[in-house]
């Protein structure tokens, strides 16, 4: 600790008593030969008294004594039913982060494929309708109707007999003509 | 560990299951076959409270009666046979061929005796139905939903 700038840093600390023994005696000894450096000094000293005067004036005393008072009456109150509710369910109705949109995202798809595998027709990927697709049909030279019933969304393979009847059934009988 | 990377951590795993779920929609091992065979007719008004779930698509049928005559349910084997009796010396037969995209393949036929009156291959929704009317019954007609689920 030799050059001024060292000292300066050091007169504050030197003042409040915080340097060892031989850092103080290497201030003092310095403040007594630097005219600089023992103006820096009287500043600080100059400051030091000031920020004392103030701080025991009169004026400066705070009074706490209200906000003691106010703080032992919020102790002591007793809180509210709501309070504790909106305390504990805070967590759960506080906005969730952004981040959780994404596993949210996934649960919502694993429902939808669970469901649907275990409920068919019910999962969200499941198709909306009822509709079935008939790839190929032989009615041995019956006629035969297909129909996709749009209400109830269902297909129907309708099977109408010849008009010889061909005694089919043990002589059952139906109406002719198409029931739809 | 940061929130972030718990979070990835916490959607992997859940991609992890969503595709094991996904695998297992291809392991069906057989399919539960159910016919419901109804007698619609034109003489009464009857609606048999039986079939209220398949109220609505028999009702587009414009028969003003109808009747549960049987239900009977199966299970069946990919490529093996069900056979259900049908009123009126018939016997239906369902066959389940694929499934694929959670839709079912059946070949379906049926026969009066020994003669074969329809043969059809169906594709439908897993667990889904569809309607085979028109063979006379007692002065109606037969009306049999046809209805299968991969299990």
């Amino acid at each position: 600790m030799n050059t001024c700038g060292e000292i300066r840093e050091s007169i504050g600390a030197w003042l409040d008593g915080e340097l060892s023994g031989a850092e103080a005696d290497a201030v003092r000894s310095h403040l007594e030969t630097c005219l600089i450096c023992g103006e820096e000094r009287r500043q600080l000293e100059n400051l030091n008294r000031v920020m004392k005067d103030i701080f025991e004036s009169e004026d400066f005393r705070l009074d706490v004594e209200p906000f003691w008072h106010g703080l032992r009456q919020r102790i002591a109150a007793k809180r509210p039913w709501h309070a504790d509710l909106a305390e504990w369910a805070g967590p759960f109705i506080r906005a969730p982060s952004f981040a959780w949109a994404v596993p949210a995202v996934i649960v919502l798809l694993i429902g939808a494929l669970y469901f649907g595998s275990i409920l068919p027709g019910w999962g969200v990927l499941a198709p909306r309708n009822n509709f079935a697709t008939v790839e190929s049909i032989d009615a041995y030279g019956r006629n035969v109707a297909l129909l996709r019933e749009h209400e109830s969304k269902t297909t129907v393979i309708w099977l109408y007999q010849n008009s010889d009847n061909e005694n089919e059934g043990a002589g059952e009988t139906s109406d002719k003509g198409p029931a739809f | 560990m940061k929130p972030a990377i718990k979070v990835l951590l916490f959607s992997f795993f859940l991609c992890s299951a969503a595709l094991h779920l996904n695998a297992a929609d291809k392991t069906f091992q057989s399919v539960q076959i159910t016919i419901k065979t109804v007698a619609a007719g034109k003489q009464d008004s009857e609606f048999d409270p039986r079939l209220a779930p398949l109220e609505k698509q028999l009702k587009a049928l414009n028969y003003r009666s109808y009747r549960l005559l049987k239900e009977e349910t199966q299970t069946a084997r990919w490529q093996g046979n069900a056979n259900f009796e049908i009123p009126g010396g018939r016997v239906l037969t369902v066959r389940p061929q694929e499934v694929t995209n959670n839709q079912l393949s059946l070949r379906v036929q049926l026969k009066q005796g020994d003669k074969p009156q329809l043969e059809t291959t169906v594709r439908m929704n897993n667990g889904g139905n569809f309607i085979l009317g028109g063979p006379p019954h007692e002065g109606g007609v037969l009306v049999l939903s046809i209805s299968a689920t991969a299990k």
